[in-house]
């Protein structure tokens, strides 16, 4: 079709701007690798993937809830508590239950509390049209408290290897998280873009009324969509509990707002109906290189904190400069 | 234009619409049958979107009967309207601008193919039939790539045109389809309906506008709504505008006129 030459300039624009948060990261590693001794080797560039496979999983359920319009805050939470309930089903900690359950019924145990405060997110928003972050923010608050409570809140210890051999195992030194989570990106990517399920997230996030219009039942699709972000995210927190062989009442405090941090600079509209974990990944990259170049030179970890801040900021404002190019 | 001999396509008989103790629609019955226009006009809060929403599925009538095609009809969301070959175009256009044209010209009727056993979107089939639409229909965008948010309102309104005209096989509702519209823009979409009748022997169109010479130029019939009743069914070489607007006010009162003279 034709394109006049100002609307291709603008379409490259846009793609390029599309595209950014890509070439943030790579400008970053290349200024780390070369400005910080000891960041440019093989074993830290898979470190920093492998630091970032929690916040990234974590991503990964805040994305699918902002395409369609909502906010979950209760995933910080959801992987807090899954992680501290499998320690405590499954250790031989003298603070656990005792139960010494297996490995796998552990899982399926914590996977089943992400799903039910998946189920008690949607339903208040579904059924008593309450707004997504009020909703959200008390699962936030009670979903830790109610794990800690039942524990007793003491930190344990002493997994099985059953439990630790996910952390443990490597391929050609790369550890199995970080295939995981490649996996994982590469999957829930694949479903946003080409499945039913995915297309009908973007719709709902794009048009309310066009979905309505359009036949969606949006109600099943909000349901779905909080329901995955608490499985995703208990299963995040699993994944914390087999890499620190144990878990604390404080597991896993501020990945809310890093996993946040990941999707906003990744691109992810908080309007819905805009992103993809495509951009997400370099967000939790980019986070994660951050945090490595920071410890490597041994700089204050608040300043962690001041570029992350800065980073969002010029992430949205790059992002809004694109629709700018109409 | 003798529509007495035709089939009928569509029948509206008594049907009512509450919202609580709000009356949206009382009584409503009116007939359109195949290869014509009918105009549905009326004041802010007649009726006219309840009706159009409950011809396309969007909510159920309280009461009454529709028989379309001959057959009884009662459908309970807008996909079992558009599986019997009803399509709307929504008066807020139903555009999602975070998605790209052909997105959009597909968007509830989405083309997926078997991959595993599992359904997978198959883009480029779908943008393969979005060029060949928007051609065939004479409709120009810069690219079926791009987000529908960087298009002009008058391309955005031709995708939606483009819905009814790829998928209104039998019933097209078009809710204000000229509202956003420039002077050209708008001559187009009128050529685009009048066209859309000729072609399709089989399909009717019901017209909703506030713009009564559009409407007498391009309708056969003109149904009238006052307070959600139908108030005045007229065959357009028979009436003019300046009864059509008492009818509307309430300027005339007419006490039987349902039925399709």
């Amino acid at each position: 079709m034709y394109l006049a030459t100002e609307d291709k300039y603008k379409s490259i624009i846009r793609a390029f701007l599309s595209n950014i948060v890509w070439i943030i990261f790579l400008i970053l590693l290349f200024a780390f690798s070369v400005g910080v001794e000891g960041f440019f080797s093989i074993d830290n560039y898979i470190n920093i993937i492998y630091h970032s496979v929690f916040i990234g999983i974590l991503a990964i359920a805040e994305t699918y809830v902002l395409i369609s319009g909502n906010l979950d805050l209760s995933i910080e939470s959801v992987a807090a508590c899954s992680a501290i309930m499998s320690v405590w089903l499954c250790s031989t900690s003298q603070y656990a239950s005792g139960l010494l359950l297996q490995t796998w019924i552990g899982f399926i145990v914590v996977v089943a509390i992400g799903a039910s405060v998946g189920l008690f997110n949607a339903f208040f928003v579904v059924k008593l049209k309450i707004n997504a972050f009020l909703v959200t923010l008390s699962s936030y608050i009670f979903v830790r408290a109610i794990a800690i409570w039942v524990t007793g809140g003491y930190g344990m210890s002493g997994l099985p290897e059953t439990f630790r051999i996910i952390d443990k195992t490597k391929f050609l030194d790369i550890p199995l998280m970080v295939f995981l989570m490649i996996i994982l990106y590469i999957f829930f990517e694949f479903v946003l873009k080409r499945s039913r399920f995915g297309r009908h997230i973007y719709i709902l996030g794009g048009n309310e009324s066009a979905a309505r219009n359009f036949g969606i039942n949006i109600n099943k699709l909000l349901y779905k969509v909080f329901v995955l972000s608490g499985v995703v995210a208990a299963l995040a927190g699993w994944l914390m509990a087999a890499r620190a062989n144990g878990a604390v009442a404080s597991m896993g405090r501020n990945y809310l707002f890093e996993a946040l941090t990941a999707v906003v600079i990744g691109g992810v509209s908080l309007t819905g109906g805009e992103g993809s974990l495509v951009g997400v990944f370099a967000g939790a990259l980019i986070l994660s290189s951050i945090h490595s170049a920071l410890n490597i030179t041994a700089m204050s970890p608040f300043i962690t904190n001041a570029i992350q801040g800065f980073l969002i900021i010029i992430a949205v404002s790059l992002d809004s400069l694109k629709k700018m190019f109409k | 234009m003798g529509v007495d001999d035709k089939r009928i396509l569509l029948k509206v008989d008594k049907v009512s619409k509450y919202f609580g103790s709000v009356t949206a629609l009382q009584d409503a019955s009116f007939t359109v049958y195949e290869n014509e226009i009918v105009g549905l006009v009326g004041d802010n809060g007649a009726g006219k979107s309840t009706l159009i929403k409950i011809l396309s599925g969007n909510f159920p009538s309280d009461s009454g009967n529709i028989y379309f095609n001959g057959k009884s009809i009662k459908f309970s969301d807008p996909l079992d309207a558009r599986k019997v070959g009803i399509e709307t175009v929504y008066q807020d256009l139903s555009i999602c601008d975070n998605l790209d044209a052909s997105s959009n010209l597909f968007i509830g009727r989405e083309i997926y193919k078997k991959v595993l056993g599992l359904g997978v979107l198959n883009i480029a089939e779908m943008k393969k039939r979005t060029q060949k639409i928007l051609s065939d229909v004479g409709i120009k965008i810069p690219s079926v790539d791009e987000k529908v948010q960087y298009l002009s309102g008058g391309q955005r309104q031709a995708i939606s045109l483009g819905r009814f005209l790829a998928w209104g096989k039998r019933l097209i509702l078009l809710d204000e389809p000229t509202a956003a519209l420039g002077v050209r823009e708008t001559r187009k979409v009128l050529d685009l309906i009048k066209r859309t009748k000729e072609e399709r022997k089989e399909a009717s169109i019901i017209l909703i506008s506030h713009n009564l010479q559009q409407v007498f130029e391009i309708v056969d019939r003109i149904i009238v709504l006052r307070h959600g009743e139908v108030i005045g069914i007229r065959k357009k070489v028979k009436t003019n505008t300046d009864e059509i607007v008492s009818l509307i006010t309430g300027a005339i009162f007419v006490n039987q006129s349902k039925g399709n003279k």
